[in-house]
């Protein structure tokens, strides 16, 4: 069996877990106070942006944690994400057949969307249509060999028509005294079945998704949190629909692949990590705060 | 990444490469255009670059069987590399100092966990070489010279021709693209200080090379998958330790039952002893990272079309674990601080690591002179 054709299989096995709806309140409430504590400190119309890369950060490289009022600068590895996600969606929805075929149509048709339009659908065309041709094919490059690499992780036929490949973002504004917005964004959901329940004539809304997340590197210690963390986010922001099951990390550049299945043990351990990294974040802005982030933690 | 020795100016087939000896000895001797490697009847056969469709099948049959996918195999490679790591890695790496440059200190915030070591095939070949490059403070670092700017123009462009199947302007293409990499500000900051008479000499070896690239480096149909700029790791000891590679073209899908993946390093500069062995640890990342090994590994010279292509054997691949581990363990050891082991070599007196009056230098009774750009031995 190819590796592909593995990790699909292994990604659309019927899911084996479910979270009920009192352990996923249960795990909100646990979020929404111990997170209120650590940014009470915080001033006044300050808020604190969490995402997986920020997750990862604050366990592993502390000190390189972002600090607010950076300036933003537009980069190629800012558009890899967006315009890689709409290559491998052109192939796989058949409208192309490889990602290096595809990657240079799929950008001019987003910059003469925007320029007949004016609407950003990535945000980034603005930008790429400035730049000179030889940053151009920069910015290319970066996303078809992202693209490659997602599109050559999965059997594209047999996850079928209803896997989404990228989408919105998840995004759940914690309850607290400052905002806490916990963001997070799977490459891919595929519907999966029960073994209880097959999905055959379920509103789509109501199946239980398997998520994908596409990382660089080599996975740390802490991938089960961080995968968790994935649908944690979707779990909180959506509560009519069922927590994910079950989400699988790919790692190409080191050829790893981690699978976690989702119960409330994970959904617990991976606001745990949530709370952890808020702690950091907010001592990154108040360092006079640590000792009650640290009280907080251990209480 | 690329590395020029040199000038740039030299005149191109001036660097006595694989397919002038090989005519000397008789071996293989590609022709351009045709479909399959000849034999060189004589050594008065002139030698020419492949180009297109035969520089393609070069790459692609290598004139040996490719590997099979052979978990069994990767596993036996990755317990060699981890059982010889075991001896001289911390457990956890909690001893080890950090090798991808020193943490930004914010005030206040927790240390950070500890960073692998970090093995790159610069390091690698640095360190085998003697293990005194770890002590200096430049050690991984890459001073900008002509020839460094000239490299880094060239991968770029080499990507955009990759990708786009075109290059315009090939001096402001490619310093657009550096610009936009955040990695490369210093290089281009550089160059665009660079006093005029060199700006003149880069721009003429970078169109030159150019020329050449447009004129021999074949079309990859989006079916070969072509991967530029590929990061390629591997974590051993527990994370304590980190192959890590960048190879400039991956082509060919992911193996299934037998190798199916080219890697191919693009060089700006002269051929050197060194750039097998890089390839080799390239290949070695790769056949642990998945389930087969490439089923070749190649260089392709931009300065004079010359292509060295390295079947990927088991050999091979145990050989470039034997290394990797050799270095590896080297690196270790300087990154723990005991006196390193020095190696005297003719070489010492380019160097700009060691202290004046080390042995290098006495040995080959050579004065030792202050580091100019493109003059480092090391």
């Amino acid at each position: 069996m190819t590796r592909s054709a593995e990790w699909t299989q292994l990604l659309m096995a019927p899911a084996t877990t479910t979270v009920d709806a009192g352990a996923r309140h249960r795990v909100g409430r646990h979020l929404a106070a111990a997170v209120g504590e650590l940014v009470h400190g915080l001033p006044p119309g300050d808020q604190v942006v969490v995402t997986l890369p920020i997750v990862r950060r604050a366990h592993l490289r502390p000190d390189l944690l972002p600090v607010p009022d950076e300036p933003f600068a537009w980069k190629p590895i800012f558009v890899r994400r967006s315009l890689g996600l709409a290559v491998v969606a052109a192939c796989a929805n058949g409208r192309m057949r490889t990602p290096a075929e595809a990657v240079g149509p799929v950008a001019a048709e987003a910059v003469a969307e925007w320029e007949r339009t004016g609407w950003r659908t990535f945000h980034w065309e603005p930008w790429f249509a400035g730049l000179t041709p030889g940053a151009q094919a920069m910015v290319l490059a970066d996303a078809a060999s992202w693209a490659t690499s997602l599109w050559c992780s999965f059997e594209w036929a047999s996850l079928g028509p209803v896997a989404q490949v990228g989408g919105l973002n998840d995004q759940w504004i914690c309850p607290a005294p400052r905002p806490v917005r916990l963001k997070a964004r799977p490459e891919i959901q595929v519907p999966l079945t029960t073994a209880r329940q097959p999905n055959q004539g379920r509103e789509p809304d109501r199946l239980a998704v398997a998520l994908v997340s596409l990382s660089g590197g080599i996975p740390g210690d802490g991938w089960e949190e961080e995968l968790s963390y994935l649908a944690l986010v979707a779990a909180l922001r959506w509560s009519a629909r069922p927590v994910p099951p079950r989400v699988m990390g790919l790692w190409p550049d080191a050829g790893r692949h981690h699978t976690v299945e989702i119960d409330e043990g994970a959904l617990n351990r991976a606001a745990d990590r949530v709370i952890s990294t808020v702690s950091a974040l907010v001592d990154v802005r108040v360092p006079g705060e640590r000792e009650s982030v640290t009280s907080v933690e251990t209480a | 990444m690329l590395v020029m020795d040199g000038d740039c100016s030299t005149e191109p087939f001036a660097v006595v490469g694989c397919g002038r000896a090989s005519v000397a000895r008789g071996t293989t001797n590609p022709v351009p255009g045709s479909a399959h490697p000849v034999t060189a009847p004589s050594h008065h056969v002139a030698w020419h670059p492949l180009a297109g469709a035969a520089l393609l099948e070069r790459l692609r049959n290598t004139g040996r069987p490719r590997p099979r996918s052979d978990p069994d195999f990767a596993h036996i490679l990755r317990d060699r590399l981890e059982d010889g790591l075991s001896l001289d890695a911390p457990a956890g790496g909690d001893r080890l100092p950090p090798h991808t440059g020193p943490p930004a200190a914010v005030p206040g915030s927790p240390s950070p966990r500890s960073l692998p070591l970090v093995v790159t095939k610069d390091r690698l070949t640095r360190v085998l070489a003697c293990e005194t490059h770890c002590l200096s403070p430049e050690f991984g670092e890459r001073t900008p010279t002509v020839a460094l700017a000239c490299g880094a123009m060239i991968d770029v462009l080499f990507r955009q021709l990759v990708c786009q199947g075109s290059i315009g302007d090939p001096m402001a293409d490619g310093l657009a693209a550096l610009a936009v990499d955040e990695h490369q500000q210093d290089l281009v900051s550089w160059i665009e200080r660079m006093p005029r008479g060199d700006l003149q000499e880069l721009r003429a070896e970078v169109e030159r090379q150019v020329g050449g690239l447009r004129r021999r480096w074949p079309a990859l149909g989006p079916s070969w998958m072509p991967r530029t700029q590929e990061s390629m790791r591997v974590g051993l000891a527990g994370g304590a330790v980190e192959l890590s590679a960048r190879v400039d073209l991956a082509i060919g899908k992911p193996a299934e039952d037998e190798a199916s993946v080219a890697l191919v390093e693009i060089k700006s500069g002269a051929r050197r002893p060194d750039h097998r062995a890089d390839l080799h640890f390239y290949a070695l990342i790769e056949a642990v990272r998945n389930p087969a090994p490439p089923f070749a590994v190649a260089t392709y010279y931009t300065r004079t079309g010359e292509l060295d292509v390295d079947p990927v054997t088991e050999e091979l691949l145990v050989g470039a674990a034997r290394r990797t581990l050799a270095g590896a363990c080297a690196l270790l050891r300087g990154a723990g601080g005991p006196d390193p082991h020095r190696h005297p070599n003719a070489l010492c007196w380019l160097c700009s690591s060691l202290p004046h009056g080390d042995p290098g230098p006495a040995r080959v009774g050579a004065r030792r002179l202050i580091a100019a750009p493109g003059r480092r031995a090391a």
